[in-house]
């Protein structure tokens, strides 16, 4: 019995240590080439140690002005977690204490938008945006990501506000609020552990964005993940390394929200409609 | 609440829907059954060389009033849809126009060729593999998510906290790093290679179809199954203590523990992470692209980007758009069809 225990531990923690190496190690291995020369990262034979240098990351942010890529990403999350989340609140409310038929269709409908490739947008955006004028645009890329989020953001918004009690509304609106002031001065003081899950869905899906970025802005209005793009196919060894110290520095920002928020994450991952 | 205060609470979200979504996709459609070219003219330019200057004659776009490339469009009907599908070469379609803001210095784009000869089937191509990935990939998310899970649950409290922590990495990493990061440790002289050749193999990963094929598939397994993982463990916090404690008196093995009371409570659960992972899953992109940049195989989302961006041709994009519509559609009818009994029911 004893030794049958020992073992079912042995191969628990066994098997634990197997995935937390295979979800750690590509990473792990790109932090560690990123200090390298392309001669030292890409080896044969292999070398475990090798001389450290920060020559990738000094050409990549000075040389090739990665900080701008980084200030557009900022831009570009802001606005769009900003928007996202205001507009979010209001239907995902509207939608909690509706009870009619209509609020059914619209969740319906934002389900099926949910599952739409993006890429079948892209050539209505290109056609759209040339026409007005703003292809190219901050604002442009900022309201598609919106658009393409909404119908996650108010699945999951309406799960959080669900578990306000009514009574709460019922009680402003008695006291003299209107629907507005009722949300406004006593739904969202509450609803703030929902609206940072949210929010932080709402960035990933925006900062994790490559298509979208990639296809509607052009270099300088790029955001990091699309300007690292040209490490893909990089035939040349000093590109192939910017994109390593590109990938690692776009990574570090993520490991961060990880350690800080952790609990939300998680949390949100089990809410519902999750999943940017 | 009512239903006026509900249409004022919604309105910028279902506006910002249609606009952006709904309206788009409507687009899409019409451009499908569509193609305009630039219109060309014949001009005579004075070159001048080494050897004197000489007329030569030479094609530029039109250009209208304002300095606009101006274009020709017309009704094409299924042509680009059967171009596509690989039934029908014959077509006489010339292909993209420029940008219609395109410099109007910039040289005119000569119509590029589109080979009669070509009949290969590139949708099915698409979607065979996209098929594939979602079939391979799920089970396997699915088996994976529910293993660590339970495997979570018995690990000392101390380090769970920890656990979580570097299994969300490879979910919540931006999905063109995650398979940038995995194509660095499978290049040549990269860290798999040369483990590997330590035990005899030889794989060069992405010179071939199988191989790059299996690396997407890795990638995705990687990138989602932290997210079942998580799902399945919340789930098994709340299954019923009372129940298992009265099948182990009852004399219930662990694994008829497992079957009959934790496995049917996580059940709602498990479909909620299929319906998640097919809509996903089918929208395989980022590792197509940066893992074979479709030299060896393509998903119906790669097929649009490449067609509107590298052949610049919007207008079979969207028929290739259209089409990929249509198969999601397919995909998700059962799956929408028990969500909405559901919410029914809620409602």
């Amino acid at each position: 019995m004893k030794k049958t225990a020992a073992l079912t531990q042995t191969i628990l923690y066994g098997g634990l240590a197997v995935w937390l190496i295979a979800a750690s190690l590509p990473v792990l291995w790109a932090v560690v080439i990123s200090f390298r020369s392309y001669v030292d990262a890409f080896s044969t034979p292999l070398k475990w140690v090798a001389p450290f240098t920060a020559e990738n990351y000094a050409s990549l942010w000075i040389d090739k002005a990665f900080y701008k890529n980084f200030l557009n990403t900022v831009l570009v999350t802001l606005g769009t977690v900003t928007v996202s989340l205001s507009v979010g609140c209001l239907a995902g409310y509207a939608l909690a204490r509706y009870k009619g038929s209509v609020g059914f269709w619209l969740l319906m409908v934002a389900l099926v938008f949910r599952a739409l490739p993006h890429s079948t947008l892209l050539p209505s955006f290109f056609t759209l945006f040339d026409a007005l004028g703003l292809r190219n645009s901050y604002f442009s890329l900022i309201v598609v990501l919106v658009a393409i989020n909404q119908p996650f953001t108010i699945w999951m918004l309406r799960s959080f506000f669900m578990h306000i009690p009514a009574e709460l509304d019922e009680a402003a609106l008695v006291d003299g609020c209107s629907r507005f002031q009722a949300f406004r001065r006593v739904i969202v003081p509450v609803m703030w552990p929902g609206i940072v899950t949210t929010g932080l869905f709402s960035f990933l899906l925006a900062y994790n964005d490559f298509l979208l970025s990639s296809a509607l802005t052009n270099a300088d209005k790029m955001t990091m993940p699309a300007a690292i793009a040209n490490a893909i196919s990089a035939e040349s060894e000093t590109l192939l390394m910017q994109g390593v110290a590109g990938a690692v520095s776009i990574t570090i920002p993520l490991l961060i929200l990880v350690a800080l928020f952790q609990r939300q994450i998680v949390s949100g991952l089990t809410q519902g409609a999750v999943k940017g | 609440m009512r239903l006026r205060s509900f249409m004022q609470f919604t309105a910028p979200s279902v506006l910002l829907m249609l606009a952006l979504l709904a309206l788009p996709l409507a687009m899409t459609f019409w451009l499908s059954v569509r193609n305009c070219t630039v219109d060309l003219e014949l001009v005579s330019v004075q070159q001048t060389g080494p050897f004197g200057s000489q007329e030569v004659l030479t094609q530029r776009a039109r250009l209208n009033a304002k300095g606009q490339v101006e274009e020709s469009c017309r009704f094409v009907g299924t042509d680009y849809y059967r171009k596509i599908l690989g039934l029908d070469a014959s077509t006489a379609l010339t292909a993209a126009r420029s940008p219609a803001t395109a410099a109007v210095t910039a040289p005119p784009a000569p119509p590029a060729p589109t080979a009669p000869t070509d009949v290969k089937n590139e949708f099915w191509a698409a979607l065979s593999f996209t098929l594939t990935y979602v079939a391979v990939t799920t089970p396997f998310i699915l088996g994976g998510g529910l293993l660590l899970a339970l495997a979570m649950n018995r690990v000392t409290q101390r380090l769970k906290g920890a656990f979580i922590a570097a299994s969300l990495l490879p979910f919540i990493i931006t999905p063109v790093v995650g398979a940038l990061a995995i194509k660095w440790l499978f290049r040549e002289h990269g860290l798999v290679p040369h483990v590997l050749s330590q035990f005899g193999v030889e794989i060069f990963w992405m010179a071939q179809a199988w191989s790059a094929r299996l690396l997407i598939i890795l990638y995705g397994v990687w990138h989602v199954l932290p997210f079942a993982f998580i799902v399945f463990y919340a789930g098994l916090q709340s299954v019923s203590q009372d129940t298992l404690e009265a099948a182990t008196l009852d004399g219930a093995s662990a694994w008829q523990k497992l079957r009959y009371v934790t496995l049917p409570h996580l059940m709602p659960l498990v479909v909620f992470v299929t319906l998640i992972h097919v809509m996903d899953a089918y929208r395989v992109f980022e590792p197509v692209l940066v893992l074979t940049q479709g030299a060896f195989t393509t998903s119906v989302q790669y097929l649009t980007y490449d067609i509107l961006m590298q052949q610049n041709n919007p207008f079979k994009a969207s028929a290739a758009a259209v089409l990929t519509v249509l198969g999601i559609a397919v995909l998700l009818i059962p799956l929408l069809r028990k969500t909405w009994r559901e919410q029914r029911a809620v409602h």
